[in-house]
C-alpha cells in the first residue's frame, strides 16, 4: 500500500467558457485562450472540437452546452491525474474526482432536484461570498439522480481510481431555510423553544437522508467504489443533540448501503472539532474522516506542535484511539497565499507523529474544495498535495 | 401606574439586498467602481431605515451591511492597533465566518476608526442611531490572543479601547450601543462561566461605557440564558439586558427594573410567526419581568436569511408591536406594568 495517499476533496474551479453559455454570456477572447492553454497543458482528448465549439462565442444549444461540461469535466479530471507534474516523480492524484464541474454547486445541485425546496434568495457567508437559499415548503421528495450522468461521464474518462462526493443531510438541512419543519413544530406547547427548533431539523435531516440513500444506490449499482459523503455543516454545532444527530444522520443515509464510505468537513468554530467526539466515531460505515487543518496553521518549517498549530486536533483521534484512515487538510482554500512543498511536507509528518497512523492510512488532501480559487492557484494547491506527499514519504523511508 | 413601553430593534448585521449583493460581486469583477458599488450599499441602507421608522423602532441601525463590516469584529480587528484579522473561523452555528482577531500587542485606537464607518447621514437627518458591537467576553474569547496571555487582561484592554470609539460616537449624535455577546450563551458542551466570570464581565462592560453618554444595551444570543438568571440583570451595567428567546424559556425570566430585550422573532427561518402567539409570549415576558422598557428584536442579526425575508421579520415585529400596544390596557397586561412600579 502506497504511503501517503492523496485526493482532492472535490470541487475545483470553472473557466468562463464552462460558466457564460449558462448564463447567457458572450465568450471573451480570453475565455477562448484559457481554454486553448489549459486543454494544451493538460493534454485533453478532443480539445480541437471544444475550441471549434466555443469559437462560437454565444447563442450556444443545449446539446452545445452539454458538450461544454463533458469537456470541463475532462479538464477537472486531467487537472486531478496530472497534479504535481514537473515538480513529482509520480504525478497525480491517487483519488480524483471530476471536480463538480457538471454541478451548480454542493448545495444548489441537491436542492433543485429535490421536491419541496424553492429558492428564496441569497444569503452573505462571508465578505462578498454568497449562497442561494432554498426554503423547503413541503416534506422533501426524490425526484431524479442528481448525480448519475456525472458519474457515468466520469467512469469512462478518468484512469485513476474515483471518489463521488454527495452532499449529506445535515448540510442541506443547515444551509435551506427550514420553513416547513418550524410551522410544523411550532405549536407544539409543552417542549422548550430549543427542543422544538431541534426537533424540526431533525425530522427534515432524517427525510433527506431517506433520499440521499437513495441517490448514493442508484450510484453504487451504476459502479461507485467510494463516496465522500460531505458535511461541511458537522461543524455548524447548534446544540449537542445537533451533533449526535450528524451521527445519526451518516448511519441512516448509509444504511443497507455496500461501498467504502468517508466524510469531508471543515472550518469549525473556534472550538475546534473536539465537540464531535465521541459521537463522530460512531459512524459505523466511516473508513476516513477529511478535515481541514491547514487553514489554521503557520508557514514555518518545523515538526514541532508550535509550528504546527494548525493540527493540533489530530490528537484527538489518538486520544480516542481511531485506527481507521485520516485525510489531512494541508492547504488553506481560500487563500492565493501558498505554503512551501516542504511546509506541506512537515504538516504531513506532524500528522503521522500526531495520530501514531501508519502512512498508508494518512491521506493528503486540500482542506477543502477549490471552487473559489483561480484555475492557476488550484493547480499549484494540487501540484503542493501530490509534491508535499512524495517529499514526506521520502523522509519516513 | 406605568404603562410598559415596547420598542422594536435590529439585534445585529442585517442581510444586503440583492441588488447590493450583485453591485459586490460586480465590483470584484471590476465591472463596476467603487462609487457605484457605494451608491448601491448607500440605497440599500436608506431603505433599511426607512423600514426601521416605518415600523417605530426608537433606534435605527444601518444595518453594518457595508464592506467596513463584513463581519462584527472587521473595523476592530482591522482599525485598531495591536489587532489584525487571523484565520477564517465559523461564526457559532452558522454557515458564516469571520476572520479571527490576531491580538499581537496592546490595543489601542485614535477614538475615531468606527465613526469614520457609520452612516452619519442618519444622525444628521436626527434619526437615533445604533451601533452594534462584540462584548468584551465574546472578543476575547474569539480572538486569538499572542500578547496579553490572560483573557481578563484582554477583556479590559478591548473595553478601554471600546470606551474611546463610543466618547466619539456619543459626540456625534449616536444614540445607542449595544454588545453582542453570543459567548456567554453559546456554550455546548462547556459549562457556564462562573458567576465570578460574569461579575468580570460586568465589570469590562462598565468600562466600556463609563463616561459615555450613550444609551446601552447587552444582548447574548445563540444560546440558554437560563443558568445566568437572574444574576444577568444584575452584574450587566447595561440600560437593556436582552435574553435570546428562542433558546430560553421564559420560565427563568426574573423580575427586573431593567429594559429587556425580547429576542423574541427567530432570526434563523423565513417561517413568520404568528402575531397572536408571539403576542401571548410577549404578556407572559411582561409579566415575569416586569419591565418598562420592553424591546421586541430578532433573536439574532438578520443576514442568515435573505433580505426579503429579513425585512418581513422587521415588519412581523411591527405588527407585534402595535398588537402588544392595543392589549397594554388588558388586566393582565395592566398587572405586570403595577408589579414594575414596585
Amino acid at each position: 500500500m502506497k504511503s501517503f495517499p492523496t485526493q482532492e476533496i472535490g470541487s475545483l474551479p470553472k473557466f468562463g467558457w464552462r460558466t457564460k453559455p449558462f448564463r447567457l454570456m458572450a465568450l471573451t477572447d480570453d475565455d477562448l485562450e484559457a481554454a486553448r492553454e489549459w486543454g494544451d497543458r493538460l493534454q485533453v482528448d478532443g480539445r480541437a472540437d471544444l475550441y471549434r465549439l466555443l469559437s462560437k462565442r454565444y447563442s450556444f444549444s443545449d446539446e452545445e452546452k452539454k458538450t461544454i461540461v463533458d469537456f470541463s469535466l475532462l479538464y477537472a479530471i486531467r487537472m486531478c491525474e496530472t497534479a504535481g507534474q514537473g515538480i513529482a516523480k509520480e504525478p497525480g492524484l491517487d483519488l480524483v474526482w471530476s471536480g463538480e464541474q457538471a454541478r451548480t454547486e454542493m448545495y444548489e445541485t441537491p436542492v433543485s432536484n429535490i421536491d419541496g425546496f424553492e429558492f428564496v434568495g441569497r444569503v452573505r457567508s462571508f465578505d462578498n461570498k454568497y449562497w442561494r437559499m432554498a426554503s423547503i415548503r413541503s416534506a422533501p421528495k426524490y425526484k431524479e439522480n442528481y448525480h448519475l450522468e456525472e458519474l457515468l461521464f466520469t467512469e469512462k474518462q478518468a484512469e485513476r481510481k474515483l471518489k463521488i462526493p454527495v452532499t449529506d443531510a445535515i448540510t442541506i438541512m443547515a444551509w435551506s431555510d427550514n420553513n416547513y419543519y418550524t410551522g410544523k413544530w411550532a405549536n407544539k406547547r409543552g417542549l422548550p423553544p430549543a427542543k422544538r427548533s431541534f426537533s424540526a431539523r431533525r425530522e427534515f435531516t432524517l427525510e433527506l437522508a431517506k433520499i440521499i440513500r437513495k441517490v448514493i444506490r442508484e450510484l453504487i449499482e451504476k459502479g461507485v467504489e467510494e463516496v465522500q459523503i460531505d458535511i461541511p455543516a458537522a461543524t455548524q454545532y447548534q446544540s449537542e443533540d445537533d451533533i449526535k444527530l450528524v451521527t445519526e444522520s451518516f448511519n441512516e443515509t448509509t444504511k443497507g448501503l455496500d461501498a467504502t464510505f468517508s466524510v469531508h468537513s471543515c472550518f469549525p468554530p473556534n472550538t475546534g472539532y473536539g465537540i464531535l467526539f465521541p459521537h463522530l466515531l460512531e459512524m459505523k460505515k466511516c473508513e476516513r474522516f477529511s478535515l481541514e487543518y491547514g487553514n489554521r496553521d503557520t508557514f514555518e518549517r518545523g515538526l514541532d506542535a508550535k509550528s504546527r498549530v494548525g493540527f493540533e486536533d489530530l490528537k484527538l483521534f489518538k486520544e480516542y484511539g481511531y485506527k481507521k484512515q485520516l485525510g489531512m487538510g494541508v492547504i488553506h482554500i481560500h487563500t492565493d497565499t501558498l505554503p512551501s512543498v516542504e511546509v506541506v511536507r512537515d504538516r504531513i509528518l506532524y500528522s503521522a507523529k500526531v495520530t501514531d497512523l501508519p502512512p498508508e492510512n494518512l491521506y493528503v488532501n486540500p482542506d477543502c474544495g477549490l471552487r473559489t480559487r483561480r484555475p492557476e492557484i488550484a493547480q499549484k494547491m494540487l501540484d503542493l498535495v501530490v509534491g508535499g506527499a512524495e517529499l514526506a514519504r521520502r523522509k519516513s523511508g | 401606574m406605568e404603562l410598559t413601553e415596547y420598542q422594536v430593534s435590529l439585534t445585529g448585521l442585517h442581510a444586503r439586498n440583492e441588488k447590493t449583493i450583485q453591485a459586490t460581486q460586480d465590483w470584484e469583477r471590476s465591472r463596476i467602481n467603487e462609487v457605484t458599488l457605494k451608491e448601491n450599499f448607500d440605497k440599500d441602507c436608506d431603505s433599511l431605515v426607512e423600514l426601521q421608522k416605518h415600523v417605530g423602532a426608537e433606534y435605527i441601525t444601518d444595518g453594518q451591511i457595508t464592506l467596513a463590516w463584513q463581519d462584527l469584529f472587521r473595523p476592530i480587528s482591522s482599525g485598531f492597533e495591536g489587532l489584525e484579522p487571523g484565520p477564517m473561523v465559523r461564526w457559532f452555528n452558522t454557515n458564516t465566518f469571520f476572520y479571527t482577531p490576531i491580538v499581537k500587542g496592546a490595543i489601542s485606537s485614535d477614538g475615531k476608526v468606527l465613526s469614520r464607518i457609520i452612516e452619519r447621514r442618519f444622525v444628521d437627518h436626527g434619526s437615533s442611531l445604533k451601533i452594534i458591537l462584540p462584548d468584551p467576553l465574546t472578543f476575547s474569547e474569539l480572538a486569538e490572543d499572542r500578547h496579553y496571555g490572560n483573557k481578563e487582561k484582554l477583556q479590559f484592554a478591548y473595553a478601554d479601547a471600546i470606551r474611546g470609539e463610543l466618547r466619539t460616537l456619543s459626540s456625534l449624535g449616536v444614540k445607542y450601543v449595544q454588545f453582542s455577546a453570543p459567548s456567554l450563551v453559546y456554550r455546548l458542551k462547556q459549562k457556564p462561566f462562573s458567576r465570578a466570570g460574569l461579575k468580570q464581565l460586568g465589570e469590562a462592560v462598565r468600562n466600556a461605557v463609563k463616561g459615555v453618554s450613550l444609551k446601552s444595551g447587552f444582548y447574548p444570543f445563540f444560546g440558554d440564558a437560563s443558568p445566568y438568571l437572574p444574576e444577568l440583570f444584575d452584574v450587566i451595567p447595561t440600560d437593556d439586558v436582552g435574553v435570546d428567546l428562542t433558546q430560553t424559556d421564559d420560565s427563568s425570566l426574573p423580575a427586573t427594573s431593567k429594559g429587556v430585550i425580547a429576542g423574541i422573532v427567530d432570526s434563523r427561518t423565513t417561517y413568520l410567526e404568528d402575531v397572536e402567539m408571539l403576542a401571548a409570549r410577549v404578556e407572559d415576558v411582561l409579566e415575569r419581568t416586569g419591565t418598562k422598557t420592553l424591546t421586541l428584536a430578532p433573536s439574532a442579526d438578520l443576514r442568515y436569511i435573505p433580505r426579503v425575508s429579513a425585512d418581513e421579520k422587521l415588519e412581523l415585529l411591527g405588527r407585534l408591536r402595535a398588537k402588544v400596544r392595543k392589549g397594554s390596557g388588558s388586566p393582565k397586561a395592566k398587572a405586570s406594568a403595577r408589579r414594575g412600579a414596585k
